[in-house]
């Protein structure tokens, strides 16, 4: 009887198991995924790029030909059910547990119903939520057909790397999924989703510094053509406007969620301005962020900013390390400068925007009893275009790297 | 039930009788019990004593006694020496005197002389045993690198030598008893009388009194009529062969089991910890020690869990593989023809092969077990598409490591274990393979040996020398296990 019963209990296991099991060879796994506007309202087109496992990969006998991903497109209503329409013309399951990036055309992120479409990604657990999202000037299809990597052939591969080092230098955001969801529902600050384009644009003028662009902009010859800088500014789930690469990087010192490794950027020299000086702009700490609430007249902002700076370049060979005087112009003048620009994007932000996108509510919520005293006082319309907002920058240090003099230029053509 | 009942007592009623103090009748008595003329290295040899000038007769079995000492120190001092009595004629160092056949038995067969006289209702056995058995040889099933290398080997008197030499103490009791009812064998019980608690001993001694079998011929049967669990995949004694461990033992408070046809020896009570500990992490300094001791809990965990965790993943949470990772599996599965779990299981079962093949192999053929193993199973079977390289890599790890727990039962705990562990994750995934090694911990953690919980002194918690998978330095180690309750806890490092 108890054999019996073990027996019944082994074989009901087995039965019961294995319903979910799926072999690794029965997938497709998407690495990118874009999201299109069609004709159709309520109908997108959904397009997949999937990894082929065969090339770069030792084990792969026959697949040395083959192209490193296949990209699909079709026409679908969301993100899951799309997968099944395109499994007419895939072989495989499509999995989107692998998907690194989102991209989405910008005409699709202007439109009012792209947090309609890009809701359901928050429903499935296959997606993940810290897939970045990424704004393409052109439609995401061609932007992912378009963009074909020299190097780094294998699509997850690339967008990994391409997207860690930018997100490093600061020219784009950390734009997770997650964090969109979070900001878009927080009703307060601005998201920033990062911009990218493989078509070069008409407006490629010289007279911009190294940062101040937004991606298509750059002059570039040779390489992958797909570039990405700058970012797409949304309020309430829909893109408003973009930032370069410059505003991209002052927004993230400013915000202290999101980390940002080492800038490199350049001023023009305060005694020779026809030359630029080139540093290394770092954050040992973060910024404090001091909020005054106040119900009836405007809350005043406080930012401290302290930094350190190291000289990578002085191209006009005056000799800032050896003099006093010098190095105080040019304290002052990395320092005003910082404090120009911040205060320009900050101006922008509460007249253009009237929100912010450093996250700053974050700060302001402690003067709330609850949620509901928080909407009530509503940082979009009331609080952060009205409040009186002070960003100052701290020279902390400042380094002239390992070698200290330049050459002296009249020694060296006597 | 009767019939074989009555025919054991057919058979044992002659030794019960008494020695009279007629010779001829004892001698005929004799002859019979041990099938006199039949038997051929059973001797008889009759003589006329000098110091009271009686006939007397010595019986042996010529093949377990030395013929020598019994010429010169026996036959010799009779028929020349004139004394008072029979002990202070022969120079034996050991004599006994003997009043029934079946002790006489008993100690013929324990490589004794018997010694007959007329007219006295004692007999004399005379201790000149010389039972074959190999010289003391190197440690071969755990070998040691720094630490004593020398084994035990089929000799009581020999063994218990080894453990004497590390231990001098007049305290350390070499008990015997009795077991077996138509062999007797000797299990001699070591310990230490001013440490061991005297309620563990009685149990051990009652359930060697409560065997009740022909013979129990060595060690390795005696573990499996003491143990309370034969169906449970977990020991509960532990068997080495080296007498440093054993010793090591016996100093805390644990009873050692010794017999005299094993190169081996039994200890009791265990815990999980005597079989994941091994003598030479005490002998490596404190950090080398603990190394091993982490490396060993490594694999451990790997020799369990690999496998299993390869299949849970791979077959249910896809997401969790590193995406370059994820791609190489897959482009190296599109051309196996089997699910992966199935994978898995052949190699994991030609690993098997390979152990067993490799143990039972004439060592002239050992050469071949690697050809075959490595290339026939490693290289062709990927070459072939029968196996992805990365089971290859995965088995090897994992049967790799189980070779680290060098503890043969152990051993074969975590290696049944680990496909008990592999059906789980390939029927449930990672939820079934939770479940089932929870099922097994809570099930380990339930186990006792001899009144002793499995996980002492961890859980439950002992004062103990804190020695559980890392050890403490040895200053520092000041008690011995609590869970033993043993008679003095500290140790008198520190006074």
């Amino acid at each position: 009887m108890n054999r019996k019963l073990l027996m019944f209990l082994f074989i009901m296991l087995l039965l019961a198991g294995c319903y979910d099991r799926i072999e690794l060879e029965q997938q497709s796994y998407v690495v990118a995924m874009g999201i299109d506007k069609t004709d159709r309202k309520g109908v997108y087109a959904f397009t997949y790029q999937i990894a082929n496992p065969e090339v770069g990969s030792a084990a792969g006998q026959g697949g040395a030909d083959e192209a490193p991903a296949e990209i699909v497109t079709v026409d679908g209503a969301d993100i899951l059910s799309a997968t099944h329409t395109a499994n007419s013309f895939v072989t495989k399951k499509i999995t989107l547990d692998h998907t690194k990036v989102i991209v989405v055309s910008e005409e699709l992120a202007r439109d009012e119903d792209f947090i309609r479409v890009i809701q359901s990604a928050s429903r499935s657990p296959q997606i993940r939520r810290g897939v970045q999202l990424v704004v393409s000037r052109e439609d995401a299809s061609d932007f992912i057909n378009n963009n074909k990597p020299l190097m780094e052939q294998r699509p997850h591969k690339y967008y990994q790397f391409m997207l860690d080092r930018a997100t490093q230098t600061g020219i784009i955001p950390e734009a997770t999924l997650h964090r969109f969801f979070q900001i878009t529902e927080g009703d307060a600050d601005l998201f920033l989703a990062i911009y990218a384009t493989t078509e070069q644009s008409d407006q490629t003028e010289n007279k911009k510094t190294e940062d101040q662009y937004i991606a298509g902009e750059i002059p570039q010859i040779g390489g992958s053509p797909t570039q990405f800088m700058g970012s797409a500014v949304f309020k309430e789930g829909q893109m408003i406007d973009t930032f370069t690469g410059e505003e991209t990087r002052f927004a993230q010192i400013l915000d202290n969620t999101l980390e940002m490794e080492t800038l490199f950027a350049t001023i023009p020299d305060p005694l020779m301005p026809e030359y630029q000086i080139a540093y290394n702009y770092s954050q040992k700490e973060d910024p404090s962020i001091n909020i005054q609430y106040h119900k009836e007249k405007p809350t005043t902002i406080d930012v401290q900013i302290p930094y350190q700076a190291e000289i990578l370049a002085v191209p006009s060979l005056i000799k800032y390390s050896q003099n006093k005087e010098y190095q105080k112009v040019l304290r002052e003048t990395l320092t005003k400068r910082l404090n120009e620009k911040t205060a320009e994007l900050v101006r922008k932000s509460q007249e253009e925007y009237r929100s912010d996108p450093f996250y700053w509510s974050l700060y302001v919520r402690k003067y709330f009893k609850d949620v509901k005293d928080y909407e009530e006082a509503d940082w979009h319309k009331k609080i952060y275009p009205n409040a009186k907002i002070t960003v100052n920058y701290k020279m902390e240090k400042l380094e002239f790297g390992k070698m200290i003099n330049d050459s002296n230029l009249d020694e060296v053509r006597d | 039930m009767r019939l074989l009942s009555g025919q054991r007592k057919k058979n044992s009623s002659p030794s019960d009788k008494n020695i009279s103090s007629s010779l001829s009748s004892n001698i005929q008595e004799m002859k019979q019990l041990f099938s006199y003329k039949l038997n051929k290295d059973f001797s008889m040899r009759t003589l006329n004593l000098k110091f009271n000038h009686k006939e007397a007769c010595l019986f042996y079995y010529s093949s377990i006694v030395d013929g020598a000492r019994i010429n010169l120190n026996i036959i010799k001092p009779l028929l020349e020496n004139d004394g008072d009595s029979v002990s202070n004629v022969v120079s034996i160092e050991n004599i006994e005197e003997v009043s029934d056949f079946e002790t006489a038995n008993e100690n013929i067969n324990s490589g004794k002389v018997i010694l007959f006289i007329e007219g006295d209702k004692m007999a004399y056995a005379m201790d000149v045993a010389d039972f074959q058995h190999r010289a003391v040889s190197k440690s071969e099933n755990e070998t040691t690198i720094k630490g004593p290398l020398d084994a035990f080997t089929e000799s009581m008197n020999t063994n218990i030598s080894l453990i004497r030499k590390q231990l001098h103490n007049s305290q350390l009791i070499n008990e015997g008893i009795q077991i077996g009812e138509r062999s007797k064998n000797e299990v001699n019980l070591i310990y230490l009388k001013d440490l061991v608690n005297d309620d563990i001993l009685e149990n051990l001694r009652s359930r060697l009194k409560d065997i009740k079998t022909d013979s129990v011929r060595n060690v390795e049967m005696l573990e499996q009529y003491l143990e309370e669990r034969p169906y449970s995949l977990l020991p509960t004694i532990l068997y080495t062969e080296k007498p440093d461990k054993a010793t090591s033992y016996i100093e805390e408070g644990f009873i050692v089991l010794l017999m005299d046809s094993s190169s081996a020896c039994l200890i009791v009570p265990v815990t999980f910890w005597s079989f994941f500990h091994y003598p030479e992490d005490r002998y490596l300094r404190f950090f080398y020690g603990n190394f091993t001791r982490a490396i060993r809990l490594l694999s451990f965990y790997l020799t369990l869990m690999i496998s299993a965790t390869f299949v849970a993943i791979a077959n249910f949470h896809s997401e969790m593989i590193p995406p370059d990772l994820l791609l190489a599996i897959t482009a190296s599965r599109e051309r196996i023809p089997f699910p992966l779990i199935f994978e898995v299981l052949i190699m994991e079962i030609a690993f098997e092969l390979i152990r067993e093949a490799g143990l039972r192999i004439p060592n002239p053929l050992g050469p071949t077990i690697g050809i075959v193993g490595a290339l026939i199973l490693g290289q062709a079977a990927v070459e072939a598409n029968i196996i992805s390289p990365i089971i290859v890599i995965v088995v090897a790890l994992s049967g790799l490591s189980s070779f680290a727990l060098a503890d043969l039962n152990i051993n074969f705990t975590i290696r049944i274990m680990r496909f008990l562990f592999i059906l789980a994750a390939g029927t449930f995934g990672m939820l079934a393979l939770t479940g089932a090694s929870l099922l097994f911990f809570m099930y380990t953690a339930s186990i006792k040996s001899f009144g002793i919980p499995f996980f002492s002194p961890m859980s439950p918690h002992f004062i103990s020398s804190e020695d559980t998978v890392f050890r403490k330095a040895l200053k520092k180690e000041l008690f011995r296990p609590e869970y033993l309750r043993p008679k003095d806890i500290r140790k008198k490092a520190k006074s």
